[in-house]
């Protein structure tokens, strides 16, 4: 197993508030690994370490062996990581299909801005070249209906699904999503799961899911990481999360003992 | 060589009585001649015609790829030949389930023009017992399933279904994952049949040659409400006569285009789809998926739709909801124009020529609002909007009339055809005239039966079944009531069965007269009552309070509650003109002689109704016993005494006379 993603003793603090607090833990390539905790167990602040957005004061990240310490997120947004946010993060005012292309802006390389403004030659074909990729997310994640609406004017499951689909523009090959399902009923939930599947099945993605939903982490990880107060508190596969004293103490059966 | 179905000795039930009625049209129906006269022969002579013209389109990806004549030919020619290496002969049969598709069409296509039978399934159907049913009673040998969901059902029911040598799959996403023998995609099979074409030339065309008018070639599911459901054997002949009779009813030429989204389990899609395309080379269009059909019709504007009843009744509150939710200009222009169509619909209807001024302003609505909503809604292009099923609401059909859409009725069943509403000749209450080359016959106790050749050949592997839908004179039962009118419209009452016979021997249909009732706009409720001591048919019925009130008012009539105002002799008087024009369209003995408007609402509190507002007829005639009693005891009216049930639990009395109202 070639291990994807390696964090070492990760500490990130703002100001005197410790957020991390020596992490570690490694990422193995094809798997899909959750992170769980209680509220304001550094989760988010993880994930935005690894994508880029924060940069721990100590520790190292390996992405495929490569050490990505200080590398902005815009980088290793080329190097594979992608995102989705736990506070949907789209442009509201545009449709679906124009938050998709503008996700494969990073794939873009032959045009300038000459050429795009007049939209010709080399242009044009890049353009139906990743329209087609486009499309296939589309379609895979089942939004033909909804490809020419305006994102503002969709329901919330849709327009998470609308993050994920922009996430797979990237063409990721370590997605985080940061909780995909919050707020979604049951239906949406079992929706949004499938497609997560479908994704790690069929593009062979490692995926990082931080996820409330004991139940259905549970069912659709194969390794899982606990956090509570900056630090790792148990490391297992869903099985051995389940018998983990610390854990349950901690964060599944905190107060009913 | 052809073997023929072999099917079991039918013994036909002896025919009924009745009067006969036949088209008041004279028309000659084409007769396909020899080399025309089956479906894959008609197919084949469109493939050489057309070459090269758009036969199919698909969405996908956002954009409609289309399939011309030639390279339909190949996927039809090449899937059929790969079955018949696989082992199809002839008059084994193909189940086919999932969603519409190209790939359906010419897996339907490949196994009739193989002299195999094709079953369509609906997509939904259980796996168990719904999909092994349908496999099992047709004996099918091959299972054509659209994807990845379809084929885990195939795979769950596997030991169930030992007769069928392949699944056949056309949509491999997910499909990557599978290992088995036992499965195939779609293009595998294909490749199977170019190989064995290389070996067998000419054999394709040579099998469409062999094709017979009275093959079966479809199976089609009927619902069994208290049985299992059963296959109607569709022949050739079928579809083809079916096709040449209507054909100047609903006319389609190869440059019309076809929405294929109704399910093909249903005898309509393959009736207005499926044989057009055969015979005309009417241009099939798939829409990406469930969701995007509105905005795949509009894009194609078809020149056909056939949708139930439900679906127009939603769509045009959809349309209304729509208007009001638009900006105010849109509005404005709505509300100006709609009242002038509807004028105009009226004067038509009354005959009456219509002045000069009203025909410059629907001209101008024309533009401002009814072309565009037309567009919306795909209808630019529509010749035969028709709809099937149950009645459609008056309001409906003024509705769709008003933006300029002509909504025809049509009354036909999967077993046969039936009636049709001609165009230009709609009338609200009726479900159209019969077309040339049917018989119909109204039996003493009002069922209507049907005699035409285009008419299915009995139920498979079912004689019994047949002999009680078919009698020894060819004529189809179809166990509706209905009578034929003196305008040569048929009126369809209801199922045989729901029917009451009256003392004088005569049968009338409630719902029929209850639901004619209900279209006016100051009846709310109303209970009809009759029964085999009864000599007549009387009504109860139960005023709109909201509506009546308004009318009131206007009329300067001054009243305190509806007790009060439902014993106004100005109301009597005003409920007395909608039932005598229902009492017009009725025959004489179903007539209702006697009414008495009700001085309160049916209440499902009161165990009256049942929560979704059906009637509890039981309750209601013992309640009411004594309004009976006057109804037919000659009484002018009636005291009651009526309990009622307040909201908050008390029980009150309510005492007052109630007037029955005698009609001549």
């Amino acid at each position: 197993m070639t291990v994807k993603l390696r964090l070492e003793n990760i500490s990130l603090r703002f100001g005197g508030i410790k957020a991390l607090n020596d992490v570690s833990f490694d990422i193995e390539e094809g798997t899909i690994h959750a992170l769980i905790g209680p509220n304001g167990a550094g989760k988010t602040s993880l994930t935005n370490s690894i994508n880029g957005f924060y940069h721990p004061q100590e520790g190292n990240i390996y992405l495929d062996g490569k050490l990505i310490n200080g590398m902005p997120a815009h980088k290793r947004a080329i190097l594979g990581i992608s995102r989705t946010f736990q506070n949907i993060a789209l442009y509201t005012n545009a449709t679906v299909l124009d938050n998709l292309m503008a996700a494969r802006h990073i794939h873009m390389t032959t045009s300038n801005m000459l050429t795009g403004a007049i939209f010709y030659g080399a242009a044009q074909r890049e353009e139906i070249v990743h329209r087609k990729r486009v499309e296939e997310i589309i379609e895979f994640l089942e939004m033909e209906s909804i490809r020419k609406a305006r994102v503002g004017a969709l329901s919330y499951g849709l327009r998470k699904r609308v993050e994920l689909g922009r996430a797979l523009c990237l063409e990721p090959s370590l997605l985080l999503l940061d909780e995909p399902m919050a707020g979604m009923n049951v239906e949406e939930k079992e929706d949004m799961a499938r497609f997560i599947l479908d994704i790690h099945e069929q593009q062979k993605t490692t995926i990082m899911i931080i996820e409330h939903d004991i139940g259905l982490v549970m069912d659709i990880s194969h390794r899982i990481v606990v956090l509570d107060f900056g630090q790792k508190i148990g490391e297992g596969t869903p099985d051995e999360i389940r018998q983990n004293d610390t854990v349950i103490k901690a964060y599944l059966g905190q107060g009913e003992g | 060589m052809v073997i023929a179905n072999p099917q079991p000795q039918v013994n036909y039930r002896p025919t009924k009585d009745g009067k006969i009625y036949t088209s008041s049209f004279e028309k000659n129906i084409p007769m396909p001649d020899d080399s025309l006269n089956t479906l894959p022969k008609s197919w084949l002579a469109n493939v050489k015609k057309l070459g090269k013209k758009t036969a199919m389109r698909k969405k996908r990806y956002g954009i409609w790829i289309e399939y011309n004549w030639k390279e339909v030919y190949e996927h039809v020619s090449n899937f059929a030949m790969g079955l018949v290496s696989l082992g199809l002969q002839d008059g084994e049969a193909v189940a086919i389930v999932g969603e519409n598709d190209p790939e359906m069409y010419w897996s339907q296509l490949a196994a009739h023009s193989c002299h195999a039978k094709s079953i369509c399934i609906f997509s939904d159907a259980l796996p168990n017992p719904d999909l092994v049913y349908a496999v099992t009673a047709t004996g099918a040998t091959f299972l054509v399933a659209h994807d990845q969901e379809q084929v885990d059902k195939a795979l769950e029911i596997r030991d169930k279904i030992p007769n069928v040598r392949r699944v056949i799959y056309w949509d491999d996403k997910g499909m990557w994952g599978y290992d088995d023998e036992w499965l195939a995609s779609y293009a595998e099979i294909e490749a199977l049949g170019v190989e064995y074409g290389k070996t067998h030339p000419n054999y394709f065309e040579n099998q469409i040659k062999t094709t017979r008018p009275d093959d079966t070639v479809i199976l089609s599911m009927t619902s069994g409400t208290t049985s299992l459901p059963k296959f109607a054997m569709i022949t050739n002949w079928q579809l083809a006569y079916g096709f040449a009779m209507n054909a100047d009813y609903v006319p389609v030429g190869e440059n019309d285009n076809w929405l294929s989204f109704s399910p093909m389990a249903w005898q309509t899609e393959q009736a207005f789809g499926f044989t057009p395309h055969c015979c005309v080379g009417m241009t099939i269009n798939f829409p990406e998926s469930t969701a995007t059909v509105p905005t795949d019709l509009r894009e194609i504007a078809p020149v056909g739709l056939l949708f139930p009843t439900r679906v127009w009744e939603n769509l045009a509150s959809t349309i209304r909801f729509r208007v009001h939710d638009s900006i105010w200009i849109n509005r404005k222009l709505y509300d100006w124009f709609m009242p002038i169509a509807y004028q105009i619909i009226d004067l038509e209807d009354e005959g009456k020529p219509i002045p000069l001024h009203l025909k410059a302003l629907r001209w101008l609505g024309e533009f401002a609002v009814f072309e565009p909503l037309r567009d919306k809604i795909g209808l630019t292009r529509a010749k035969n909007v028709l709809t099937a099923g149950s009645m459609l609401a008056p309001d409906v059909i003024r509705f769709f009339r008003a933006i300029g859409v002509e909504l025809r009725q049509l009354y036909a069943s999967t077993e046969t055809m039936g009636t049709i509403h001609l165009p230009g000749k709609v009338k609200l209450e009726t479900v159209g005239m019969i077309v040339p080359g049917v018989e119909l016959k109204i039996t003493e106790d009002q069922e209507i039966l049907i005699r035409t050749q285009a008419r299915f050949a009995g139920y498979f592997n079912a004689p019994e079944k047949t002999g009680e839908a078919i009698d020894e004179e060819g004529w189809y039962h179809t166990g509706d009531a209905g009578y034929m009118r003196d305008d040569g419209h048929l009126i369809y009452l209801e199922r045989v069965k729901d029917m009451i016979e009256l003392a004088n021997g005569h049968s009338f249909s409630p719902q029929y007269i209850e639901g004619r009732l209900k279209f006016s706009e100051y009846i709310q409720d109303v209970m009809t009552i009759g029964g085999f001591d009864m000599e007549y048919v009387t009504a109860i019925i139960i005023i709109n309070f909201d509506n009546v009130a308004r009318w009131a008012e206007k009329h300067m009539l001054s009243f305190t509650t509806m007790v009060d105002l439902s014993q106004k002799p100005e109301i009597a008087e005003l409920i007395k003109q909608d039932v005598v024009r229902v009492n017009d369209s009725l025959p004489p003995f179903s007539r209702v002689k006697k009414f008495v408007v009700l001085h309160k609402a049916f209440d499902a509190d009161e165990g009256e109704l049942t929560r979704t507002r059906k009637l509890i007829r039981r309750t209601l005639l013992q309640k009411y016993g004594e309004i009976l009693e006057a109804m037919y005891g000659d009484k002018k009216g009636v005291r009651v005494r009526a309990e009622v049930k307040y909201r908050d639990g008390r029980a009150g009395v309510v005492e007052t006379d109630l007037n029955v109202v005698t009609l001549e």
